[in-house]
C-alpha cells in the first residue's frame, strides 16, 4: 500500500498559498504545535492532495466489495443491508433474559445476543456461587434447560445469534442441543460464538479463560472443523481486540494484535490439514470503539485492506469471501465517565459514527449507565435507539466510505497500517501471537501502553470532560435507578438448577462424564464433538468445564504487573 | 502505620497473626524483631529448610506451587518465604510470586510470606535469614526459600539452606551460560523445570556437562510444574538425608553465619558509633599511607576484645 | 508520584480482586502507582475467597487491603469485612475501586471499607490516600 504517500516530495500546486498559510497558523499560539493520536501518530492541522497520492486510486481502494476491500467488504454495505444491531443483553435468571429479550425485539434489535452470568464465564455452575453474585452482569445458565427457558418461544432459525460463549463452547453446546429437541435443522442455526478468542482472554479478559493455553488450542481447532461440516453458518471464530484495547492496547496494536491471532488460529487449522477457504470465510473479528474519531475510522480501514492481503499472501486462501474482514464493534465502556453520566450519550454517539464509517457489519452502542451499574432498560434503549437516529435521521447509511478520499483519512489510513505492519513484525519476530502471548511480550506491550495513557490523563494532556476538566457538580438525578436480579426469582432458579440436577439419569451422566474424559485425553478425538455429546446428555457446564480442566490443565493466566 | 506489639509465644504457638507480626518485627529489623531473635534459642533447626534459585522464567513459583501440593499430601506444615526485587528508584515492589502458589495457598498447613529485597544483592533481602529462623521455631516442617531469581550472585542460599536446589528450563538461551558460570557450583539438586517443552533435552545435556567439568554430580531432575511430572521424585530428594549435594553438610553452618551476620553488624555499629575505640587512629594512619585497609580493619577488631 | 512515605520501612499494601471478574487493568495500575511510590505491593490473580484474602492479609502482615471491582464483585465486600473483624484485622483499612454504584458505596462504607474509588479517579489520590490511611494511627475502621 502506499504507506509512503506522507512522504511525497512533489510540489503543491500553488507554492505561495501554501507558504502564506503555514505563517498566518504559526502565528496561532499552539496551533501548529504537535499533537499525536492513541497510536503515537502525529496529527498535523491540516492535510492537502500532498497527503494522498490519489493515482493510487484502484490499487489502495478500489470499489466496495472488491479487494483490498478498503472501502467495504460488501458492495453495498450499509446501503444495501443496515448494520446489524446486536445489543448485549443478560441478566438475572433465564425467565428474566427472555422477558427483556422480547422488548428489545420490539424495539426493533435485529439479532439477538446472550451474555451469561459471570459464573458461567468462570466455567461453575450457580450452585456453588454467592447468590449475592449471581445474574448481577448477565444470566445464569447452566444447562440445556436453562437455555430452553432462556430462548422460549424465540424463532432461533430465523435471527443472528450472537453468543458470549468461551471455549469449549458450552452454550453453543446448549443452542444446537435446543435446536435438535425442536427440530430445528443446525445448517438453519446463523450467528457467532463472541469470545472464543482464548489468546485475547489469556491476555485481557482473564475471567473468560477458561483451559490452559494448549487445551485452549486443542478446542478451538476442533470446533472450527466440527462447525465447518455440521453448523456450515456459523461463525465459530471472533477475533477479539475489545478486552487488549480496554485493557489499554492502543488502536493499532489492537487491531495488530487481532491479525496476529486470526493468522495464528488460521495457521493451527491450515497444520491440522484443513484448507483456509473451507474455514477463512466464516472468521470474524470484534473491536472496540474508542472516542479518538478519526483514528478509529482509519483502525478499521486499514485493517480491512491489511487482513486482505494476509489472507492471500500468508494464508495462501484463494477465495475473495476469505479475504473479507467481517467485523463487530462495541463502543468503548473505557471512554465512560461516572462524572456527568449523560454525557456519555454523546460520546457513544461519536463512537458509533466512527465505527459506521469504519465500516462495521454489527454494532453493540453502550449505555450511558455502564460506569453506574450494569445497564439499566432505560439506558439500553437509548443505546438502540441512538443507533436509529443516526441511521434513519442522520442518514449515515446512505454513502458508502463517506469519508473515503479524505486526504486525511486516506494519509491517516496509510499511517495506522504501517504502524499496524510494525507490531505485526513484532509479534512475527517473537514467533507468532501463541508465542508472544506465552512469552508475555503481548501483556508488556498492553501494560505499557495503558500507563502511558493514564499519565496523559493525570497530566491533563488528554482532557476528559468532566474529569480533569469542564467539571461540574454532579446530579445524582442524572443517574438511572439500580437494578438487580431479583431475589427470590433466583431462588426459585436455583430450585429449578437442583431438581433438574437431581433428576438426571445418573448413569447416562456418568458415562458422558467418562466419554468426555476419554476425548480429552485422546488428540485425536474431536472435543467439541464430546462437549455436544455431553450436554446432550445432561451435563451441565460447570460439569463440563471441571473435567475438562482436570484432564487440559487450567493455567491461570499470568498476571503481568 | 500499625506495627502492633510481638507476642513471640503465640507466634511459635500457632497463631497466624502473631506470627506475621513477628515476621514483620523481624523484617524491618526492629529493635524488638532483633530482640526475638535471642528467645528462639534451642529451638532452630528441626525444619528442613530449601532454596530455590535460578534464571526469571524458569518457573520457581509455579514449582514451589506444585511441591506445596505434594509436602502437604505428606501431611507436612510448610513455610514459604518468596523474595522478590525491589525497584531501584522508588523502594517499591510488586511481590507477585505467591500467585502461582494460590492452589495451596488457603490450606490451613501453609504459610506463604512474601519478603522485597530492599537493595539486597545475592537473591534474598538481609532479613531473610531471620524470617526463616522465626518459621523454623515456629515448628514448620519444611521453609521453602524462593529468591528473587535475577542470575548468577545469588549464592546467599547457600549459607540459609540445607539443601539447595538450582533450576532452570529450556529456552532460556544465556541463562544457560550465566548458571554455567555461577550458582550451579552450589547446587545440590539441579531442576529441568518445563521438561515438558521441546529443548529439554538439551538443556539437561548442557547442565551434566558443566557439571562434569567442576567434577561434582549432583542429581539433575526433571520435572514440570504445570502438570506435576518429576515433582514427588523432587520432593523426596530434598527430603533426603543432609548429604544430598554429596558432601557432608555441618548443620550447625548456618547458625553459624547468622551468628557471623549479627556479630558484624555489632562490630559495625560499635566501630562506627563509639570513639572509645580508636579508630579515629587508625583513620589517620590510613590517611597517613602507613597502613593498608585490610590491616586496618584487623586492628579495629582486635579493639572490640572487651 | 509521591515520595515514598518512609524512608525505612516501606508500607505494605495487598492489592487484589475478589468474586468472579477478571479484567485487571485497574487493579494493575493501581498497583504499579503503589509501587512507584515506593510501597510493597502484594498483588493476586483475581477471583479470590473471602477466606483466601483473610489469610493472606493475615500472612502478609498488610498495612492496607485494595479491592479493585469491576462488575458486581464488591457486593461481597461487607462479607469480607465481617471476616477481617473475625481474624482480628479489623484495623486493617479496606479501600474498593471499580464501578460501584451510589447505593452500593453507601452499604460499603457503612461496612467499613474506608474510601470507595471510581473510574475517574486519579492514581495520585489514590496514592496520597493510601499513605494517609497506613501512616495515620487509628486510622483503621475497627470497632
Amino acid at each position: 500500500m502506499s504507506g509512503a504517500a506522507h512522504d511525497r516530495t512533489t510540489a503543491p500546486a500553488d507554492d505561495t498559498a501554501r507558504a502564506r498559510w503555514e505563517e498566518e497558523i504559526a502565528a496561532v499560539p499552539g496551533a501548529a504545535a504537535p499533537r499525536h493520536n492513541r497510536s503515537g501518530i502525529e496529527v498535523r492541522p491540516l492535510y492537502t492532495p500532498d497527503d494522498w497520492d490519489a493515482s493510487a486510486y484502484d490499487a489502495d481502494l478500489g470499489y466496495p466489495g472488491q479487494p483490498p476491500f478498503t472501502r467495504g467488504i460488501y458492495p453495498s454495505m450499509h446501503r444495501g443491508r443496515r448494520w446489524t444491531q446486536r445489543q448485549l443483553i443478560g441478566l438475572g435468571t433465564p425467565a428474566d433474559y427472555n422477558a427483556r429479550l422480547r422488548t428489545l425485539l420490539d424495539a426493533g434489535a435485529t439479532a439477538i445476543s446472550l451474555i451469561p452470568c459471570n459464573s458461567v464465564y468462570r466455567g461453575v455452575d450457580a450452585d456453588t456461587v454467592d447468590p449475592l453474585l449471581l445474574g448481577t452482569c448477565g444470566t445464569v445458565i447452566n444447562t440445556p434447560q436453562d437455555f430452553a427457558d432462556a430462548l422460549d418461544g424465540i424463532p432461533i432459525e430465523r435471527l443472528s445469534i450472537g453468543l458470549n460463549d468461551p471455549l469449549p463452547f458450552t452454550l453453543l453446546a446448549q443452542l444446537l442441543v435446543e435446536a435438535r429437541r425442536r427440530g430445528v435443522p443446525w445448517r438453519d442455526l446463523r450467528g457467532t460464538s463472541n469470545q472464543s478468542d482464548y489468546l485475547s482472554h489469556y491476555v485481557a479478559n482473564h475471567m473468560f479463560f477458561r483451559l490452559a493455553l494448549p487445551g485452549s488450542r486443542r478446542v478451538l481447532s476442533d470446533a472450527i472443523d466440527f462447525l465447518g461440516r455440521e453448523v456450515p453458518h456459523w461463525n465459530p471464530l471472533s477475533v477479539v481486540g475489545q478486552h487488549m484495547q480496554q485493557a489499554g492496547a492502543t488502536p493499532a496494536q489492537a487491531m495488530a494484535f487481532t491479525l496476529c491471532t486470526a493468522l495464528q488460529v488460521a495457521g493451527d487449522c491450515i497444520a491440522r490439514g484443513m484448507d483456509p477457504d473451507a474455514f477463512l470465510p466464516r472468521f470474524t473479528f470484534f473491536y472496540d470503539i474508542s472516542i479518538s474519531f478519526f483514528e478509529e475510522i482509519a483502525k478499521f480501514r486499514a485493517g480491512r485492506r491489511l487482513w486482505a492481503k494476509l489472507a492471500r499472501e500468508r494464508l495462501g486462501a484463494r477465495d475473495p469471501r476469505s479475504w473479507r474482514f467481517k467485523f463487530h464493534a462495541q463502543t468503548s465502556g473505557v471512554d465512560l465517565t461516572r462524572q456527568q453520566p449523560l454525557n456519555n450519550i454523546a460520546r457513544v454517539t461519536a463512537q458509533a459514527i466512527a465505527g459506521l464509517f469504519g465500516g462495521l457489519q454489527s454494532l453493540h452502542t453502550d449505555a450511558y449507565d455502564e460506569v453506574l451499574s450494569t445497564p439499566t432498560e432505560h439506558a439500553a434503549r437509548i443505546a438502540i435507539a441512538t443507533q436509529n437516529i443516526l441511521c434513519e435521521e442522520a442518514g449515515l447509511g446512505d454513502v458508502i466510505d463517506p469519508l473515503g478520499g479524505s486526504f486525511y483519512v486516506e494519509s491517516l489510513t496509510d499511517r495506522m497500517e504501517a504502524e499496524i505492519e510494525a507490531v505485526i513484525a513484532e509479534i512475527d519476530a517473537a514467533g507468532g501471537m501463541y508465542a508472544a502471548v506465552e512469552q508475555g511480550l503481548v501483556q508488556r506491550m498492553i501494560g505499557e501502553s495503558a500507563m502511558a495513557f493514564q499519565a496523559r490523563v493525570e497530566s491533563g494532556a488528554q482532557t476528559i470532560v468532566g474529569v480533569n476538566a469542564y467539571l461540574a457538580p454532579d446530579d445524582p438525578g442524572e443517574r438511572a435507578p439500580l437494578e438487580r436480579p431479583d431475589p427470590e426469582r433466583m431462588a426459585a432458579h436455583l430450585e429449578r438448577l437442583g431438581r433438574y440436577k437431581a433428576e438426571r439419569s445418573g448413569t447416562a451422566v456418568r458415562d458422558a462424564d467418562d466419554a468426555l474424559a476419554r476425548a480429552a485425553d485422546d488428540p485425536g478425538a474431536n472435543l467439541f464433538a464430546a462437549v455436544v455429546d455431553a450436554t446432550a446428555a445432561g451435563l451441565t457446564q460447570g460439569e463440563i468445564v471441571a473435567r475438562l480442566r482436570e484432564r487440559l490443565g487450567f493455567g491461570q493466566p499470568q498476571a503481568m504487573v | 502505620m500499625r506495627r502492633g506489639a510481638v507476642d513471640l509465644e503465640a507466634a511459635l504457638g500457632g497463631d497466624r497473626r502473631a506470627l506475621a507480626r513477628a515476621l514483620t518485627a523481624v523484617e524491618n529489623e526492629t529493635t524488638e524483631g532483633l530482640g526475638l531473635l535471642a528467645a528462639l534459642d534451642g529451638r532452630l533447626g528441626r525444619a528442613r529448610v530449601i532454596g530455590l534459585t535460578g534464571p526469571p522464567g524458569a518457573g520457581k513459583s509455579t514449582l514451589v506451587g506444585a511441591c506445596l501440593g505434594e509436602l502437604l499430601a505428606r501431611d507436612l506444615r510448610v513455610a514459604v518465604v518468596a523474595v522478590d526485587p525491589s525497584s531501584p528508584y522508588s523502594g517499591g515492589a510488586i511481590l507477585g510470586d505467591r500467585l502461582r502458589m494460590e492452589r495451596h495457598a488457603a490450606d490451613a498447613r501453609v504459610f506463604i510470606r512474601s519478603l522485597a529485597a530492599r537493595g539486597h544483592l545475592g537473591g534474598l533481602s538481609r532479613s531473610t535469614a531471620w524470617v526463616v529462623d522465626l518459621l523454623d521455631a515456629a515448628a514448620f516442617d519444611v521453609v521453602l526459600v524462593e529468591t528473587v531469581g535475577t542470575g548468577q550472585s545469588e549464592t546467599e542460599i547457600v549459607d540459609l539452606a540445607q539443601v539447595r536446589a538450582v533450576l532452570c528450563a529450556p529456552g532460556l538461551g544465556d541463562d544457560v551460560q550465566a548458571l554455567k558460570s555461577g550458582i550451579l557450583e552450589i547446587a545440590d539438586l539441579v531442576v529441568v523445570n518445563k521438561a515438558d517443552l521441546p529443548g529439554a533435552a538439551e538443556t539437561r545435556n548442557q547442565l551434566e556437562a558443566a557439571l562434569a567439568i567442576g567434577g561434582r554430580r549432583p542429581p539433575v531432575l526433571a520435572t514440570s510444574a504445570t502438570r506435576g511430572d518429576g515433582i514427588a521424585g523432587l520432593v523426596d530428594a530434598c527430603l533426603a538425608a543432609e548429604t544430598a549435594g554429596g558432601r557432608a553438610r555441618d548443620p550447625d553452618r548456618r547458625l553459624r553465619h547468622v551468628i557471623a551476620r549479627l556479630a558484624g553488624e555489632q562490630a559495625r555499629r560499635r566501630l562506627q558509633d563509639d570513639d572509645a575505640t580508636g579508630v579515629a587512629g587508625l583513620c589517620a594512619a590510613v590517611r597517613r599511607g602507613e597502613l593498608g585497609l585490610d590491616a586496618a580493619a584487623r586492628q579495629a577488631l582486635a579493639t572490640l576484645t572487651d | 508520584m509521591n515520595a515514598p512515605a518512609h524512608a525505612d520501612v516501606p508500607i505494605k499494601v495487598l492489592v487484589t480482586k475478589v468474586g468472579l471478574d477478571g479484567h485487571d487493568r485497574g487493579s494493575r495500575l493501581v498497583a504499579n502507582a503503589l509501587r512507584d511510590a515506593g510501597m510493597e505491593v502484594v498483588y493476586t490473580g483475581p477471583w479470590q475467597s473471602i477466606p483466601a484474602v483473610v489469610k493472606l492479609a493475615t500472612e502478609e502482615d498488610v498495612d492496607l487491603i485494595g479491592i479493585s471491582s469491576l462488575a458486581t464483585d464488591h457486593l461481597i465486600v461487607p462479607q469480607l469485612m465481617e471476616a477481617l473483624r473475625e481474624a482480628g484485622l479489623g484495623d486493617v483499612p479496606v479501600i474498593v475501586g471499580g464501578i460501584v454504584p451510589d447505593a452500593d458505596e453507601r452499604t460499603l462504607r457503612e461496612a467499613g471499607v474506608a474510601r470507595v474509588y471510581h473510574p475517574g479517579s486519579a492514581l495520585a489520590e489514590i496514592v496520597a490516600d493510601v499513605t494517609e490511611l497506613c501512616t495515620t494511627p487509628a486510622r483503621g475502621v475497627a470497632s
